[in-house]
């Protein structure tokens, strides 16, 4: 493990002498110009700041200025490759000191200029948490890692394992400290890597997209106790997530990049009344690939309806807001009750011939651990059905063991009425396509064209037939312009879509899809969706998503699948599912708030048609009804 | 989710598991000393009692748990003893199966080649199964004076090795699924590996580089030392068993060089 030592000249001639010293009580070697002039409750202060990375001629933050005074909660949203990750790098100087590359302009973290200042310098300040807790989390003991920064900084052993109850306490793991990593979830994962920052007690915490690998339970835990932190303790928060919904009352403020500038800088409120736009170049413009939390959207959709902008102050944030915002209209005098909502147009799988048919299937590494226990359920041709359930639930082992991946201990799986346990690897594979939550670990060759060519060659499909499907199949996911190029230099989003053309060209009748949307900023999901949609009219693809995300449940699927504890608890129509609450909860899900927002308005007038609903456009259209007579 | 791997470090609270480290390596490296010093098969069959005996009752592990891991081990193990005994030469006629005569010092000299194998695998897992990694590295550090930053080098290493065999297995089987079937020969190996080899790598140099973040934002090697919260310190009973296991080393090899005992069978008549 090479670890990348800072060069700066001040931070070398400090380190030897303070072998046992605490962290250096003044921040003499750290003072800059920058801190002299920067009013003592700027937590973060970045001027005119340019960066390329080492190697690179293309710059990746450009001109960027911010200033974040001490307890604002700041969340940043962008597409991916924006720079968003590449800012949070500088603030602890992991930019410039390990990341190495062209740094121009100043920039200075809770008062300490970042390029005189070595990142152990900024261990008590700023606190950093990544996306993957496997990666970051370096001990096996909860309670070693939780001590790790301190003992770094040579504190004394009894101060650290007073600091280490403190923050296991904070992050509501008090008791945990024994346990090993491996036996956590998700969510307590992220937790500890939390409390290990927290046990320095920085005043800035910074985090990259902590909750984008958990599922809705544990993510509610993460951003639980950071409110609590900004609240209660007055931290400092940065924070990039692409989850707005659960965050967008929490934040004090949004920031929106694109293309290395800070295109938006405003409250949540006037962030998220704005127009998308695909252009960007100006400032002030929320690029269309942002997410817009639900509530948002549907004021913006009632708004269009009723030919009215909806203004910041008016925006509303949560489904209480929301709330409040259509009984606005509703109450209005001369509103008069709504027509009927149109029937949703998604079709039920009833109607439906099975192709695909589990019976009584059951699983485990262990004899007396089963991981699925008794699952039957069958998929029809051109259904788009969801597979949801926490963390571990089993969900991942299930759709392994319909590609024979696994062999299930119990049970049957039956592909047009051929045993899967008679095919081979080639014959399954013709069927049934596996789209793998990393793309990079499905790729076999060192280019794009080779690659999706792969399942043809294996199968001695003619040449001219191969030319023939591959052209197309680049064409529908629009990858034609990257035909010679290896397909690790792709972007995620274009790894994705190179990894779904390698299945369909194929053209199998399933699909399987783990996780499409993680880490995918909105436009990218809406286009990786769309084709989907595209495949289901044109091949009657089924397609089967493993998902945490309740916004695509509700959005694109047609039926719903749980499970939990190994059991398939559920198998019905979203609508359905969400409507029980019981279930929901025990699945670790949450609903959309679209739905929230819907059964609320549906309670508040019962007299009225409006019923909870998934379909944001079907709400806003039957209130924009009333609206557009009083309005 | 899936099947942990036997030689992997399991937290409990055997007498093997409270030992420290250090005295556990003292322990383990006794053994091999011992094991390699005795070429005959009584003195070595004493040795694999005292081991298995240390690995049921000292440090509680299951029958289950040591059938699984070494039987492996146990069958190379008898092959060997078979083949050994019938191609080894020797003097003395023990006995004969179908007319082909076995003779004392071959079956002699494999048996304890064979439990030498054996016993060393066997302690190996004793001490993989109840030091954990970390402790070991925090014990080279503070007890045998090794700069920290190698100790955790060391120490990551163990740790991420599960990690890079569940990315492995995970690339298989996304692979699988692409229509890669595994190959039988020799180039096919080769353009296999190639073909795992690049996401692992991708893979890989990414999580490092995540690591090394997440430990130089928490100031990882800042300075020449750092404090270490229970540290582990060698025990009256860890004392107890180093100087048993050296005075037996001692005993032993002293009695080898002074001729009272012999590392080969030697028949007394």
């Amino acid at each position: 493990m090479a670890l990348v030592v800072a060069d700066d000249p001040t931070v070398a001639a400090s380190r030897g002498t303070q072998a046992t010293a605490v962290l250096p009580a003044t921040a003499q070697d750290t003072q800059s110009p920058a801190q002299a002039r920067c009013p003592s409750d700027l937590a973060i202060d970045i001027r005119n700041v340019s960066y390329a990375y080492e190697g690179e001629t293309e710059d990746v933050l450009r001109n960027v200025s911010l200033a974040v005074r001490e307890g604002e909660f700041v969340l940043i949203l962008g597409p991916s490759g924006c720079g968003k990750s590449t800012l949070l790098q500088l603030l602890n100087g992991t930019i410039p000191h390990t990341l190495k590359g062209r740094l121009e302009g100043d920039a200075s973290v809770c008062g300490k200029a970042v390029l005189a200042t070595k990142i152990a310098s900024f261990a008590t300040e700023v606190g950093m948490v990544f996306q993957d807790p496997d990666a970051q989390i370096i001990n096996t003991r909860v309670r070693d890692e939780v001590c790790f920064g301190l003992e770094n900084l040579c504190r004394p052993a009894a101060e650290i394992v007073e600091r280490q109850r403190e923050a296991l306490d904070f992050v509501g793991m008090d008791g945990f400290g024994d346990r090993s990593i491996f036996d956590l979830s998700g969510g307590q994962k992220q937790r500890v890597s939390i409390a290990a920052v927290l046990a320095a007690r920085p005043r800035l915490l910074v985090l990259d997209e902590p909750t984008a690998n958990l599922d809705p339970a544990g993510m509610a835990e993460i951003f639980a106790v950071l409110e609590r932190l900004n609240r209660e303790a007055g931290t400092t928060i940065v924070m990039v997530e692409h989850r707005v919904d659960e965050l967008a009352d929490r934040v004090s403020r949004v920031l929106m990049m694109d293309r290395g500038c800070i295109v938006f800088d405003g409250t949540p409120r006037e962030a998220f009344s704005q127009r998308r736009s695909a252009h960007s170049e100006e400032n002030a413009v929320v690029p269309a690939s942002a997410w817009f939390p639900q509530a948002c959207e549907f004021a913006l959709a009632l708004g269009d309806r009723l030919g009215i902008p909806v203004d910041a102050a008016s925006m509303p944030l949560d489904v209480d807001e929301a709330v409040a915002f259509a009984a606005h209209w509703l109450d209005a005098p001369g509103a008069t009750t709504p027509p009927p909502a149109a029937p949703s147009s998604r079709s039920s799988a009833a109607d439906r011939p099975a192709f695909l048919r589990v019976h009584e299937l059951s699983f485990g590494y262990e004899k007396n651990q089963p991981i699925l226990s008794e699952i039957s359920f069958s998929l029809g041709r051109g259904e788009m059905i969801a597979l949801c359930g926490r963390n571990g639930s089993g969900k991942t082992t299930l759709a392994r063991l319909l590609m024979h991946i696994n062999a299930p201990a119990h049970g049957m799986i039956w592909l047009d009425n051929k045993d899967v346990a008679d095919l081979g690897a080639r014959e399954i594979s013709a069927e049934i396509g596996y789209v793998f939550q990393n793309p990079d670990h499905q790729f076999v060759t060192d280019r794009v064209w080779d690659e999706i060519a792969y399942g043809l060659k294996v199968r001695n499909y003619a040449d001219n037939a191969i030319e023939e499907r591959v052209g197309e199949v680049l064409d529908i996911v629009d990858l034609k312009r990257y035909r010679d190029r290896s397909p690790f230099s792709l972007s995620l989003g274009e790894r994705r879509r190179l990894s779904v053309a390698t299945m369909l060209v194929l053209e199998p009748h399933l699909l399987v899809l783990d996780e499409p949307t993680i880490g995918q900023d909105h436009e990218r999901a809406r286009q990786l969706m769309g084709l989907m949609a595209r495949l289901r009219e044109r091949y009657r693809t089924t397609v089967l998503m493993i998902t945490h995300d309740v916004r695509l449940v509700a959005e694109w699927a047609d039926r719903a699948l749980v499970i939990s504890g190994g059991r398939l608890l559920f198998d019905g129509i979203p609508a359905a599912m969400f409507a029980n609450d019981r279930l929901i909860a025990d699945a670790g899900l949450l609903t959309p708030p679209i739905y929230e927002i819907s059964k609320a308005l549906a309670a508040k007038y019962p007299d009225s048609p409006l019923q909870p609903t998934l379909s944001l456009h079907e709400l806003a259209d039957s209130i924009g009804h009333i609206g557009a007579r009083t309005a | 989710m899936s099947r942990s791997t036997a030689f992997q470090f399991r937290a409990g609270s055997s007498f093997f598991h409270h030992l420290d480290p250090l005295t556990k390596l003292v322990w383990l490296l006794a053994i091999s000393f011992l094991a390699f010093g005795a070429y005959i098969a009584w003195v070595q069959a004493v040795i694999t009692i005292a081991v298995l005996f240390t690995a049921f009752v000292l440090a509680r592990l299951s029958f289950t748990t040591v059938f699984r891991s070494t039987w492996l081990f146990a069958v190379a193990c008898l092959s060997f003893l078979v083949i050994q005994t019938l191609t080894l030469p020797g003097s003395h006629v023990a006995f004969r199966v179908f007319g082909y005569p076995i003779y004392a010092e071959s079956a002699d000299y494999a048996l304890a080649s064979a439990l030498r194998i054996y016993t060393i695998i066997l302690s190996s897992l004793v001490f993989v199964r109840t030091t954990d990694p970390r402790e070991l590295a925090i014990a080279l550090v503070t007890q045998m004076k090794v700069p920290y930053r190698i100790a955790y080098a060391f120490f990551i290493a163990l740790r991420i090795i599960p990690t890079i065999e569940e990315e492995i297995k995970l690339i298989r089987a996304a692979q699988s699924v692409r229509g890669v079937v595994r190959e039988r020969s020799v180039a096919g190996r080769i353009s296999e590996t190639k073909r795992y080899a690049m996401p692992l790598l991708v893979g890989s140099l990414r999580k490092a580089s995540m690591m090394v973040m997440s430990m130089e934002a928490r100031a990882f090697g800042a300075y020449p030392q750092r404090t270490f919260v229970d540290a582990p310190r060698i025990s009256a009973s860890g004392i107890a068993v180093c100087t048993v296991m050296l005075a037996l080393v001692i005993t032993w090899y002293t009695a080898l060089a002074l001729g009272y005992v012999h590392s080969f069978y030697v028949l007394s008549a």
